[in-house]
């Protein structure tokens, strides 16, 4: 049963985390935005549906809904006083605003609302499970792999409905420069605005599902690191392909898990086979640089 | 149809245009030619918005444009090129055209999914007049190949091709025909004049091949270190003498006067 468990576990890790990677491949891939701040979706998506869940009482779709309606408007405001910055420029910037809203979580514990909610960097636990009680110990968690993958296959079809689509094309055309969409009379400010939005939307949607899937989220899960995750995903899985983002993602999540089977066989420490962990990743990226520029899946053509 | 004038333009200690006057008229196909480094470019960039000016007006339709965004510029009616083709290398080349026109219902987030009917004969549309286009720029067999993949002179048919999909009132052509086989050349001569003919479009144009400034334009300008030192019809200018010093003394002499020069 353990490695059954396990691998359910590892199923949602990847559902998870291939909604991420494929919010981010719309953003890097099709778009050219280097978001270096990706987890704040992710962040805020857990926090903002953990606050409406587990404060207000409220039902676990409003808590989803919620946590991508203020994922998502973050990621339009925050492309506003960015709209003009270069890439590189843009890549720091978006890692500072992830950051203010980690430190923001740590810090203001009152957000989560003092008595029986701790928040800050105690984090908050006991976030309700949705449709736990009609489940038993063992058969929910299966229930909760088809609530992600159903969310999973829900952002595959938007997404590439959307890449596909004119509003693709346009993206794909800033992915290259300002220049040329300026010239044919594309608003490229607001489409980096609407790509963000709907980018950030869904990072918030992985944030809902992780955090109501733990029960407990703190700032620390938060850090800058996880975004490098995400983006290993995309690099190894093929950027500016929506199956690549998906396989990237199935990839690093079985990398990132690997090394817990590794003590059997390694006489190393756990605590520093944990610590190989990003180790790990950070070769698989390299691996990925160096022999597959493209990643695993190449950018498809269009063809009509 | 456009107006500029006294338009200034400085980078640091460069005078790129120092007081330009000249109008277009509607549906006419004016040239603008002078030495490298005259200001042609820069005069185009200035009237799409790419480049703010220091000083002067400019009317586009009787109205001002001024501190406005490029796409805004583009959103009027007024389509350009560039010199060094902007060509998404990832895209293919009917993708290429396919981006081309403006406020398409697909560019719409909501409307990829509200209304998959109408996109989808606005695309059906939209696919008519890119094998068109394609066939008058003779790139319909590398339709499906990567635009970055294509030649340089391929990459300046293509960008051509992509301003006429966007339908523009005022096209800025930038050396529309450098790199491009002679043969093409006449028949995109034939396309420009049919083009203004029965579309009614006007068409500014910075070019070096002399032939095809006498062969299609009704007036040319003259650009000499950012002023406009010459007006008129391609047979005055070529004997016009400030013209033939301004070339003469600078280092493309022969541009204006060997007809077959390709220019940069």
């Amino acid at each position: 049963m353990g490695l059954v468990n396990f691998l359910v576990y590892l199923s949602i890790m990847m559902g998870i985390y291939a909604i991420l990677s494929l919010s981010l491949n719309l953003q890097y891939g099709f778009t050219g935005l280097a978001n270096f701040g990706h987890v704040v979706f992710f962040c805020l998506g857990a926090y903002i549906s953990t606050i409406i869940v587990l404060v207000f009482k409220m039902p676990f779709i409003l808590g989803l809904l919620g946590g991508m309606v203020v994922a998502g408007l973050f990621g339009y405001i925050i492309s506003i006083p960015t709209a003009n910055l270069k890439e590189d420029y843009w890549a720091i910037a978006t890692l500072a605003a992830a950051e203010i809203v980690r430190i923001f979580f740590l810090n203001e514990d009152w957000v989560v609302g003092g008595g029986p909610y701790q928040g800050g960097a105690f984090g908050i636990g006991g976030i309700p499970q949705p449709l736990r009680s009609l489940f038993s110990a063992h058969t929910y968690p299966f229930f909760y792999l088809v609530i992600v993958l159903v969310c999973l296959v829900a952002t595959y079809i938007i997404i590439n409905t959307l890449t596909q689509s004119a509003f693709g094309r346009v993206i794909k055309s800033i992915r290259e420069g300002d220049n040329l969409p300026q010239a044919l009379g594309k608003d490229v400010k607001r489409f980096r605005m609407k790509v963000m939005a709907v980018a950030g939307s869904f990072g918030g949607l992985a944030g809902c599902l992780w955090a109501h899937y733990h029960g407990f989220i703190s700032p620390n899960q938060f850090l800058p690191l996880e975004t490098f995750i995400i983006w290993a995903m995309v690099i190894v899985g093929g950027k500016a392909n929506n199956k690549g983002a998906i396989l990237g993602a199935v990839i690093v999540m079985i990398f990132y898990n690997s090394t817990r089977f590794l003590k059997d066989y390694i006489p190393i420490e756990a605590v520093t086979l944990a610590s190989l962990r990003m180790v790990a990743i950070g070769i698989l990226i390299v691996v990925a640089m160096l022999f597959m520029k493209e990643g695993l899946i190449k950018e498809k053509k269009t063809l009509y | 149809m456009l107006k500029v004038e006294n338009v200034h333009k400085s980078f640091g200690g460069i005078l790129a245009l120092n007081g330009v006057t000249f109008s277009v008229e509607p549906n006419s196909i004016t040239g603008l030619i002078g030495p490298n480094g005259s200001g042609k470019s820069t005069l185009f960039n200035v009237i799409s918005g790419f480049y703010s000016k220091d000083r002067g007006e400019i009317y586009f339709k009787g109205k001002k444009i001024e501190g406005i965004e490029p796409y805004r510029i583009a959103m009027l009616g007024v389509g350009r090129t560039f010199q060094i083709s902007e060509v998404p290398e990832k895209m293919t080349v009917l993708e290429n055209l396919l981006l081309a026109p403006k406020s398409q219902i697909g560019e719409g987030i909501f409307n990829v999914f509200l209304h998959p009917l109408k996109i989808k004969r606005e695309n059906e549309k939209l696919l008519k007049d890119a094998y068109e286009i394609l066939e008058l720029v003779q790139l319909y067999d590398l339709r499906n190949e990567y635009a970055g993949n294509l030649s340089g002179g391929q990459k300046k048919l293509l960008s051509l091709g992509r301003i006429l999909m966007s339908d523009p009132i005022l096209l800025l052509l930038d050396e529309p025909t450098a790199g491009v086989n002679p043969t093409l050349i006449r028949d995109l001569i034939v396309a420009i004049k049919n083009l203004r003919a029965e579309k009614g479009q006007t068409i500014l144009l910075v070019e070096h091949n002399m032939k095809v400034i006498s062969e299609i334009c009704d007036r040319v300008i003259v650009l000499d270190f950012g002023k406009k030192i010459a007006e008129g019809t391609p047979e005055e200018i070529q004997k016009n003498e400030k013209v033939l010093e301004a070339y003469l003394s600078g280092s493309s002499k022969w541009e204006l006067l060997d007809e077959d020069s390709r220019g940069q």
